[in-house]
């Protein structure tokens, strides 16, 4: 019974390991969304980037067929309270680190929309990782 | 034995009574603001410019209102539309007592907003909600006069320049006057209370 104990506790191990394993050795985006926009405006989307890869890899470029141009910028603000844009041209996602796209910071930009973009809406976003390759991505349009 | 326990009992509660009403009476704090006031108000010279279909809207007629400013333009994606939604919510979270408020987005970008456009993009979050342009000179009066900071940038984006322009919110007290800055990314629920706060202030005088 002692052994019994032992060996179903090293089974559940194993079977907690191996289904975290997944998701332990990629690279994922999580909670994409984008602020309602009306076409002819520019919009936008904002996600989560976790590495959990052992490589740090590169977000090369983003795409969308919703704009005429899809970019990724940056807002920052200065000591006066002047908030700036910058187009970036490409962002680091280290190993095991996280990149937030978020108001106010880093955050994908459509240029001139060509559909409104309605709360409970979806898109496809794809971004292009240098060594991820493409990940594709559905994109919710919601208020906040 | 039964009477001691009810001693112990009345004791107890006497003291966390008077405990209570001894904690709020030294520890109360005046109601502390998120934003910065401007002590005294600085009078604003009154600002003619224009919003949907040409119409002039001037600050004097909000005369009577708080007003809730601030400066943005209409092709930045995500600055400006996060202080229109802070704006929504807090029209939102003060109910009736939003009646009493102006809330006004001026552009800072005149050379692309039209006063149309701009109302337009207002709306979208609240139809209440002042959108206004106008000329470069007109414009910059009231910039100037808030020390707004307003730059265009060139950036490399197929969106044309961008705007680099002074984030803060501003609130006027009924008469015109500034009265309190509050900085980008303000909550909702910060930049309420601090309005139910002015609101209460000014119907006090």
């Amino acid at each position: 019974m002692k052994y019994m104990k032992l060996i179903l506790t090293f089974a559940l191990a194993v079977f907690v390991i191996s289904a975290c394993g997944g998701s332990l050795s990629e690279l994922v985006i999580q909670g994409a969304w984008a602020r309602p926009a009306s076409a002819g405006e520019n919009g936008a989307a904002y996600f989560v980037i976790e590495n959990w890869t052992m490589t740090d890899d590169i977000l090369l470029s983003v795409s969308s067929e919703i704009a005429s141009a899809t970019e990724v910028h940056m807002s920052m603000a200065d000591a006066n309270g002047v908030m700036s844009m910058l187009m970036q041209e490409s962002i680091p996602v280290p190993a095991k680190a996280t990149v937030k796209f978020e108001p106010g910071g880093l955050h994908v930009m459509f240029v001139n929309l060509n559909r409104n973009l309605i709360v409970g809406d979806t898109f496809t976003l794809i971004l292009l990782f240098e060594k991820a390759g493409e990940v594709s991505l559905q994109v919710k349009v919601k208020e906040q | 034995m039964i009477k001691k326990n009810q001693y112990y009992l009345l004791f107890i509660l006497t003291a966390v009574v008077g405990l209570t009403i001894l904690v709020e009476f030294v520890f109360r704090k005046p109601y502390s603001f998120h934003g910065t006031a401007i002590t005294p108000p600085l009078p604003v010279t009154d600002f003619a410019l224009q919003t949907a279909n040409d119409e002039t809207f001037r600050l004097s007629d909000a005369k009577g209102k708080l007003v809730l400013l601030f400066f943005g333009y209409t092709s930045c994606p995500d600055v400006c539309p996060v202080t229109l939604a802070t704006f929504k919510q807090v029209h939102e979270r003060l109910g009736e007592e939003a009646q009493k408020i102006a809330f006004v987005m001026i552009t800072a970008d005149p050379d692309r907003d039209t006063p149309g456009k701009v109302a337009a993009y207002v709306e979208r979050f609240n139809p209440e909600f002042i959108g206004l342009s106008g000329s470069v000179a007109d414009l910059e009066l009231i910039w100037d006069e808030l020390g707004v900071f307003v730059e265009k940038q060139d950036s490399g984006s197929a969106a044309g320049y961008l705007v680099s322009h002074t984030a803060s919110v501003y609130v006027l007290d009924p008469n015109g006057s500034l009265l309190m800055t509050l900085p980008y990314g303000t909550t909702a629920i910060d930049m309420a209370d601090d309005l139910t706060q002015l609101l209460k202030q000014s119907q006090q005088k």
